[in-house]
């Protein structure tokens, strides 16, 4: 199972998909194109464990991280 | 003169406590619902841990903040628990040289804003700092 976690409000909220699953990777990618649209930025990690800023949909990421768009404070 | 204003003063007292802890009970719950109440805090908090690494959490359990490497210049960060003004940037002998200023733009729990600040360092530092604010650091240890 893959898991795409968007932070918000509440903490974040977690969408668990299985990436084996043709309709349920489409919508998986239609996520991350609606929040990467949106404005949000994808990280995942890489084999070593450090964050890496993915721009296109990765079906082969176990997780997806997407926190919103920065501004300065 | 008149002993009814004491005597009533129990049941006014009463009603208006009861008043009062009904409009406490739901500002607390429009509080929660907007998602600042304690279990914002904490999931954040739970996805912060992890992600951080295990050099980082250790720092951060210990002290309250943890450091980031720039991923662009190797520069190294520190940043403290809160929502905002909350990134030093150290020199080489670990003391605040900058302070950076960068939050995402939504109202987020503390864990999110810094896990967000620790991706942005690690992972696309260049474009941090140009979004970012720069001030002068406080010297003493916060």
């Amino acid at each position: 199972m893959a898991t795409q976690i968007v932070m918000d409000h509440t903490g974040d909220t977690r969408h668990t998909f299985d990436p084996a699953d043709a309709k349920a990777l489409l919508k998986a990618e239609q996520r991350f194109k609606e929040l990467t649209g949106a404005g949000f930025t994808a990280a995942a990690r890489t084999s070593a464990g450090d964050p890496n800023v993915i721009r296109t949909f990765d079906p082969k990421a176990e997780e997806t991280l997407f926190y919103p768009r920065l501004v300065g404070g | 003169m008149s002993s009814e204003p004491l005597q009533a003063a129990p049941g006014r007292l009463r009603a208006l406590l009861s008043g009062g802890l009904r409009a406490t009970r739901a500002a607390w719950d429009w509080f929660r619902e907007l998602g600042h109440g304690n279990d914002s805090e904490a999931r954040s908090q739970t996805l912060l841990r992890e992600w951080l690494t295990p050099e980082q959490l250790a720092q951060y359990d210990a002290y309250h903040y943890f450091d980031v490497t720039g991923g662009d210049s190797g520069n190294r960060y520190r940043i403290y628990y809160g929502t905002g003004t909350n990134i030093h940037e150290l020199d080489e002998a670990g003391r605040p040289k900058t302070g950076w200023c960068f939050v995402p733009r939504d109202c987020l729990a503390a864990g999110d804003v810094m896990l967000a600040q620790k991706i942005a360092l690690e992972a696309n530092e260049r474009v941090a700092l140009a979004i970012a604010r720069s001030f002068a650091p406080r010297w003493t240890a916060r």
